[in-house]
């Protein structure tokens, strides 16, 4: 390599004893080895859920001209194939693989007619050099959809009006735990609830249950505390699911656990922060998840013993955000969403999980 | 660029199983030849450099690699200066009645390294510090706006006003090079530029040391420098030089040269160049199937092979305890070397190939590109059929499994590649769109090829005697070929070629001959923090007297905000010598200040 182009960078060199190279060492590392950034093209991409088998990972990223909005992608983590599973057209978001079928579960706006217009509308906002702060926005046409591993064709499986997404398979593929905002819709809102949808939809999101070969019918609600409840997920002996409460001013949020008819809801999590994105590790034994106490727009990745008993352990060392934690399924690797590759915008990182350390790591933390 | 990407996953989603596995390249062998004490470093030009072209070739051979079409052999020369020596310059000056004064040491004048060979004489006009901005710059400052210089022996100052305030300084210092004040002089009519280190800068009253000039021929005027005591002579009947340069110093664009009255300096400048031939070695192997319908037939792969050799030179950092001892250079860049061979190896083995393979080993890079700049001017496969340019420099030292990825921004294919073929490499990649690099890269970039560049990065035997064979992480510089040459069979399969993207130059990444601070600061170039991460800082230096150490983050210095390095190196200019400036810095994730002195750089 040629030190005299830059100048600069020459003369920071020269006479240099450069010292030994050895990083600084993170605790980071105690769970994290060989830590590395999975998703490389494109904007943005998060969400990264495995198959049963480990052998593909599903996500959401924003990498194909035309469309601002996230699509839904799978990747064969032995080839390092990718291809788009959703239509192309329209938001997307929170995809999942049956465990069974391999079909992929995510939700979508694509049957929206005003599709097109709104991607046109993002970009030429975006062409105009203006931002805004990261904010979803809770599309009421967003419905879940389920493509065919056979047949690469798409089935709605929902059709109420309202927000409808974060959609996860049982582990048997028999039953599918979502988060949806129908109740703003199925009724004339009062002048209160009606100024509450405009400035917060996620209040009125709560967990709802259904069969997997859904047709619209047969949704059961699992949650009926004001404020935003979201991002369940099944345990790995399907009998408990997992999710985030939001309080009603949807700043602070916990992570809970309950059983699959809503009895039995326990909090987890109490650091009086956002804690959100909850995943159990399929040992059963403890639950990752990311909170910004350590500032606001500072998420790291935390676990906790599975009954929450104990102080939560810090798993990551990066500012900006780092979250949505998935393991994978034979729980030595480890996928989350960060944004530690620079910028704002966030990529999936890839690192080996130590569940030994971990579980050490958890006997060690104090009582809560 | 949009439709490349669309066309690339259809490509990629239908190649990918015809994908032959090929056993590990092994990089060892290539590196322990090439870095060996028998091939001295591999100085551009020398017998060192030819017995490794021709151990290069000999390997290409074996593997089945030929001479590019229409060529006898692998070998593509070129002819460069390998340095200059001043070969009996003088200067006389006639002040008035006053006796002619004659200087002919080295310690009084010196010709600059690009100067023409002349002898000329005529009067002599001060035109200040001799910078010309450029009217497109939008900012005001010719020195020779009110002067008369044809014919003329033209006297300036070195480097540029030393009191001027921040933004005016950053500007001029962009047109202070030497080479740039002897053009502006040149295109004025002046007969020759004279350059004196004024006694308010750094290394006052000393002549400039003669830089590397690898350009055969001058710059088209005699160019000398001057010591403190010749320029007290042309300065003795009118006003003293340090009076004017104290006008001078303070910017004011308005502050003008003038005339050194019934002064006549006759001089004469002569060089002697060392011309030198360097070799490239060419290669390539050729596609499997006739290439008629294929967009860009050509892919190709290279890396520098030569390096600083047995002396003493420019770009070296060995310490004098070390005087003597050959620069071996295997990491630079006997590691990129091995690597491209590995590559054509795994390559070779491959039973279908839809472009041919070029492969290109370049000899003087450690001199400025040489070697790829002579094959983009006349290149022997016509540079718009190359469909992409993979370069591997400095890349057999990896630390923590992170590979850096440089040139990224040339084709919008890159991510999309780079991602696909990293899931199962599993680096920790750090990608950087930027190809304005230090290295061979540029070179293509510079002529439109979609690059990529790849290295592991600098690290504490960098262009010292020291960067030995046995310090190279072969496992690591394995996987690096055994990855670039899973991305070589994609790019051989994809269909249509990777689009070019022009990266526009940042100015501030422009050639810096007139940085003159030290700072002490070693950047990490891989890193992707918001700031300037130090990979460290050299010993006794003024960052380490500021109390500045390894993983602190400088954001701010002197109230320039710093968030990567090209910030760092233009906030450079704005520094002096000796005047303490504030530097803000994270320490973790607390926020600190400190004061720092910067120093002379030599």
């Amino acid at each position: 390599m040629r030190a005299t182009v830059t100048a600069a960078l020459a003369l920071v060199l020269a006479g240099a004893a450069l010292l030994a190279q050895a990083p600084a060492s993170s605790p980071e590392r105690d769970f994290l080895t060989r830590p590395r950034r999975l998703t490389v093209e494109g904007r943005r991409a998060g969400e990264g859920y495995w198959s049963k088998d480990g052998k593909q990972l599903v996500f959401q990223s924003e990498r194909e001209p035309g469309n601002p909005f996230y699509q839904i992608y799978l990747m064969d983590m032995g080839s390092g194939d990718v291809t788009r599973v959703s239509p192309g057209m329209g938001k997307t978001t929170c995809s999942f693989i049956n465990p069974e079928t391999h079909d992929i579960l995510f939700a979508s706006t694509h049957h929206d007619p005003r599709s097109k217009q709104l991607q046109d509308e993002e970009l030429k906002f975006r062409a105009s050099g203006q931002e805004r702060r990261y904010s979803w926005d809770y599309d009421p046409e967003m419905e879940l959809y389920v493509r065919s591993a056979k047949a690469g064709t798409y089935r709605r499986l929902t059709n109420a009006r309202g927000y409808d997404a974060e959609a996860s398979y049982s582990p048997d593929g028999q039953w599918i735990v979502f988060s949806s905002t129908r109740q703003a819709y199925d009724h004339t809102l009062s002048a209160a609830e009606a100024k509450q949808l405009e400035t917060d939809p996620s209040f009125f999101a709560e967990i709802y249950i259904m069969r997997a070969d859904a047709d619209g019918s047969g949704v059961k609600r699992l949650t009926n505390v004001t404020g935003y409840d979201g991002g369940p997920f099944f345990s790995p002996d399907g009998k408990r699911i997992i999710w985030r409460r939001f309080d009603e001013a949807g700043l602070i949020a916990d992570v809970w656990t309950m059983n699959l008819d809503g009895s039995d809801q326990r909090q987890i999590t109490n650091f009086g922060a956002m804690s959100w994105a909850p995943y159990i590790h399929p040992s059963g034994q403890y639950i990752l998840f990311a909170s910004n106490k350590l500032g606001f727009e500072n998420f790291e990745v935390f676990m906790v013993d599975i009954d929450g008993k104990k102080q939560p352990v810090r798993i990551t060392y990066s500012d900006g955000f780092d979250g949505l934690p998935v393991p994978s399924p034979d729980g030595t690797q480890l996928a989350w969403t960060s944004s530690r590759g620079g910028g704002r915008e966030g990529q999936i990182f890839l690192a080996q999980w130590n569940h030994e350390r971990a579980l050490a790591a958890l006997r060690a933390a104090p009582a809560r | 660029m949009h439709r490349a990407a669309i066309l690339l996953l259809v490509a990629l989603a239908g190649t990918s199983s015809v994908h032959t596995q090929t056993a590990a390249p092994a990089t060892r062998p290539f590196v322990e030849t090439l870095a060996s004490e028998k091939l001295g470093g591999r100085e551009a030009g020398s017998a060192d450099e030819r017995a490794a072209g021709d151990y290069i070739a000999a390997q290409l051979a074996r593997l089945g690699a030929r001479p590019l079409p229409g060529r006898s052999d692998m070998f593509h020369s070129f002819a460069f200066a390998a340095g200059s020596r001043d070969a009996g310059s003088r200067v006389s000056i006639t002040a008035g009645t006053a006796a002619t004064r004659a200087y002919t040491t080295a310690a009084d004048v010196q010709a600059l390294s690009f100067s023409d060979d002349a002898e000329v004489s005529g009067p002599a006009v001060f035109a200040g510090y001799g910078i010309v901005v450029p009217e497109s710059q939008g900012f005001g400052y010719d020195s020779y706006a009110t002067l008369d210089v044809k014919d003329k022996v033209v006297v300036v100052l070195r480097y540029f006003p030393e009191d001027a305030d921040q933004q005016t300084r950053g500007i001029l210092a962009r047109y202070a090079d030497l080479r740039y004040k002897a053009m502006a002089a040149r295109q004025r009519g002046a007969k020759a530029l004279v350059v004196v280190t004024g006694p308010r800068s750094p290394n006052a009253g000393l002549t400039v040391p003669m830089t590397l000039d690898t350009a055969l021929a001058g710059s088209g005027i005699a160019a000398v420098s001057v010591s403190g005591a010749v320029s007290s002579v042309l300065f003795a009947n009118g006003k003293p030089l340090v009076d004017a340069q104290k006008d001078l110093d303070t910017g004011n664009p308005h502050v003008a040269g003038f005339e050194l009255p019934g002064v006549i300096v006759s001089l004469k400048a002569a060089l002697t160049r060392e011309r030198r031939t360097g070799r490239n070695v060419l290669a390539y192997l050729p596609a499997t199937a006739p290439v008629t319908n294929v967009d860009k037939p050509w892919i190709a792969i290279g890396a520098h092979y030569d390096h600083l050799g047995r002396t003493a030179h420019s770009g070296s950092l060995a310490s004098r305890d070390d005087a003597g001892r050959a620069h071996l250079g295997a990491d630079d860049n006997a590691s990129g070397t091995a690597a491209v061979m590995a590559i054509a190896g795994a390559l070779s083995k491959q039973p279908m190939r839809r472009r041919h393979l070029l492969i290109g080993l370049w000899s003087a890079e450690e001199i400025g590109l040489l070697g790829s700049a002579a094959f983009v001017a006349t290149p022997p496969v016509p540079v718009d059929q190359l469909a992409a340019y993979l370069n591997f420099d400095m890349v057999g030292r990896m630390q923590e499994n992170k590979l850096v990825v440089q040139a990224t921004g040339t084709s919008a294919v890159w991510a999309s590649i780079l991602e696909r073929a990293n899931v199962a490499a599993g680096f920790d990649l750090t990608v950087q769109p930027d190809p304005f690099q230090p290295t061979d890269v540029s070179s293509f970039n510079g002529a439109s090829v979609p690059s990529l560049s790849f290295t592991t990065g600098a690290h504490s035997d960098y262009h010292k005697p020291s960067d030995t064979a046995e310090k190279i992480v072969y496992d690591d510089l394995d996987r690096v070929a055994t990855f670039a040459s899973a991305i070589t069979r994609r790019l051989m399969d994809l269909d249509p070629a990777p689009q070019f993207v022009k990266v526009e130059q940042s100015t501030q990444t422009a050639s810096r001959t007139g940085v003159r601070i030290f700072t002490g600061t070693v950047p990490d170039y891989a890193a992707t923090v918001k700031g300037l991460l130090l990979g460290g800082v050299v010993g006794g230096g003024p960052a380490e007297q500021a109390g500045l150490q390894k993983g602190d983050v400088i954001v701010e210095i002197a109230g320039q905000a710093i968030t990567n390095i090209y910030d760092y190196t233009y906030a450079l200019d704005l520094l002096k010598i000796g005047q303490p400036v504030k530097v803000v810095y994270m320490r973790g994730s607390e926020r600190r200040e400190t004061t720092l002195t910067p120093a002379a750089r030599r």
